[in-house]
């Protein structure tokens, strides 16, 4: 599971973070004390931080610097400030993104796995059961056998694939896909994943998409 | 300075010395002094007038033609007392003192309020970021609720938005420093727009449509995602009942880059075409909705003009509304680059 430390000093926004990021399935550690944020950063091993940038006794930026001067850890800088002149500097400083307060939580999350997918450093070996998926190719293979996934069926199905074994929100999968460029309505969702439903069913795997009522939807 | 105006102004000197030549001329004939005498003493008087008449009229003309021609060239017109000789004559003098004692209770007002102003978009910027925090913290929460309150969310968005335009109105009427142009991702910029709107487009059934969006422009990112995103919410407001759509699209010229926003609503009244982008214009559209502050079609034109883009809008009423955004490429930039 990763990791991700979350550098929020307004204590009602850490905790919601907290709470999204762990329903994301992600482990989350806070710092609550900012009078050594630098040593602290340093000492704690994590996958990702998620960095505010007005921080009480530092600067943000100037503490991205600092780190970036001994570590690699991914870091997305977190703000109200919405200047772009702040954007790029951060940038420059080493920050892998950047998000303005206030944000989609959605979003913030595909950020938060963008980044980092990004920073793995061999390619993670898509799979689900015996078959591989191809993203790109938009096909999943199993041996001899193909199944052919359009576009739209395709994102679902990461989506969902990513999110094994946990409930996924028609909105999680609407935002996902609009991410993608794919402007599709509600009715289009539901043809999409009847479709992948079907699909997997050639594939051999019956209610592999279970649909909880009033929820969402979850992978098997 | 015409000469004309100058006799005009000089009518009674002159009057009183035409006056006193008639006099001297009665008194020197009744002291029996002859006439060639007569004459001689009154045209060397005359003279003497007219030399002292004619220095004191160039002088005039000399230090006002250079003070008007000084005073046409240069921009900010109170800058003026930096800049003008001094007078050698005393109504200039006075003129120029008074000029000065003028200009320089005037900068200190003007420095004053720059001050205040200052202070107080500094303060307002301040409190934006500020207001920010809890209305990121209610988002996160609704996120995290177990049951979602869209109807919560939507009003947070609109607190999120009206609070956004405060900040690009302070930005945009005393921006000095506040955007930085470089390249920038067309398609991204678009695909954040209309991420922000997903939820409204969804629930009230319209349709996106992007073309052709692969592009670099040079603009300021903020900025421009905050202009189409007043031109989407324009676009969703005034929307027809049925078979709504947006579309966004862009054309590359050698110069330029024209991003175009086209829907299918309601559409602007030709009378009212002229005057959307005004300050606090509502117009017929506008009385029909309560909503309507006039404000945004007006920062976007404010906001596009600082950026050095064009905007254009064109309507058919009952039928669609497409607002037009130039972006000029700058060949500058490019051998920089």
């Amino acid at each position: 599971m990763k990791k991700i430390l979350v550098v929020e000093d307004e204590a009602s926004i850490r905790e919601e973070l907290k709470s999204l990021l762990l329903n994301a399935s992600y482990e989350v550690e806070t710092i609550e004390d900012f009078t050594n944020v630098l040593e602290q950063l340093l000492k704690i091993e994590c996958d990702l931080i998620l960095l505010d940038i007005n921080i009480p006794n530092m600067n943000g930026e100037v503490l991205l610097k600092e780190y970036r001067k001994v570590k690699e850890t991914p870091i997305i800088m977190v703000t109200s400030r919405s200047s772009e002149a702040d954007e790029v500097l951060s940038i420059g400083y080493g920050a892998d993104d950047y998000i303005t307060k206030p944000y989609n939580p959605t979003i913030l999350l595909l950020r938060v796995g963008a980044v980092l997918k990004r920073s793995e450093k061999a390619y993670d070996h898509l799979s689900y059961h015996e078959w591989t998926v191809y993203p790109t190719k938009g096909i999943l293979k199993k041996e001899e056998e193909e199944m052919i996934l359009t576009k739209n069926e395709m994102i679902i199905f990461l989506y969902l694939l990513n999110n094994l074994g946990n409930i996924v929100t028609r909105d999680d999968l609407m935002t996902d896909l609009w991410n993608n460029d794919e402007y599709i309505n509600d009715n289009a969702l539901t043809v999409n994943i009847s479709r992948l439903r079907r699909k997997l069913e050639e594939m051999g795997y019956m209610d592999a998409i279970e649909t909880r009522k009033g929820q969402g939807y979850i992978l098997k | 300075m015409k000469f004309q105006d100058y006799l005009k102004d000089h009518f009674t000197p002159i009057l009183l010395f035409f006056f006193l030549l008639l006099f001297l001329f009665c008194l020197f004939l009744l002291l029996k002094l002859s006439l060639a005498t007569n004459i001689f003493i009154l045209s060397l008087i005359t003279c003497f007038f007219l030399f002292s008449f004619f220095f004191n009229y160039f002088k005039r003309k000399i230090f006002f033609k250079e003070f008007l021609s000084i005073l046409e060239k240069i921009d900010q017109k109170y800058f003026i007392t930096e800049m003008i000789p001094t007078a050698n004559f005393l109504e200039g003098k006075l003129f120029l003192q008074a000029l000065y004692e003028i200009d320089k209770s005037m900068k200190e007002k003007i420095n004053e309020s720059e001050k205040s102003m200052k202070d107080f978009k500094e303060y307002l910027e301040l409190w934006i970021h500020e207001i920010k925090l809890p209305i990121a913290s209610l988002i996160l929460r609704n996120h995290n609720k177990q049951e979602k309150d869209s109807k919560e969310l939507e009003q947070i968005k609109k607190i999120e938005e009206y609070v956004e335009q405060v900040l690009f109105y302070v930005r945009s009427e005393h921006s000095g420093k506040d955007y930085l142009i470089h390249e920038c991702d067309l398609n991204t910029m678009i695909k954040n727009v209309i991420l922000r709107n997903k939820d409204d487009f969804l629930t009230l059934n319209i349709s996106v449509e992007t073309k052709n969006l692969n592009k670099k422009v040079l603009t300021d990112a903020k900025w421009f995602e905050y202009i189409v995103n007043q031109i989407v919410s324009n676009a969703k407001k005034y929307k027809k009942e049925k078979d709504s759509m947006i579309h966004f699209e862009a054309e590359e010229t050698e110069k330029e880059i024209k991003i175009s926003i086209k829907d299918n609503g309601i559409g602007i009244k030709e009378s009212d075409l002229p005057k959307v982008f005004e300050k606090s214009f509502t117009g017929e559209n506008g009385h029909n909705k309560k909503e309507s502050t006039g404000m945004g079609l007006f920062l976007v034109k404010k906001m596009c003009e600082q950026l050095g883009h064009q905007v254009e809008i064109e309507s058919i009423e009952n039928e669609y509304t497409k607002v037009t955004i130039t972006i000029f490429k700058n060949s500058f930039y490019n051998v920089l680059k």
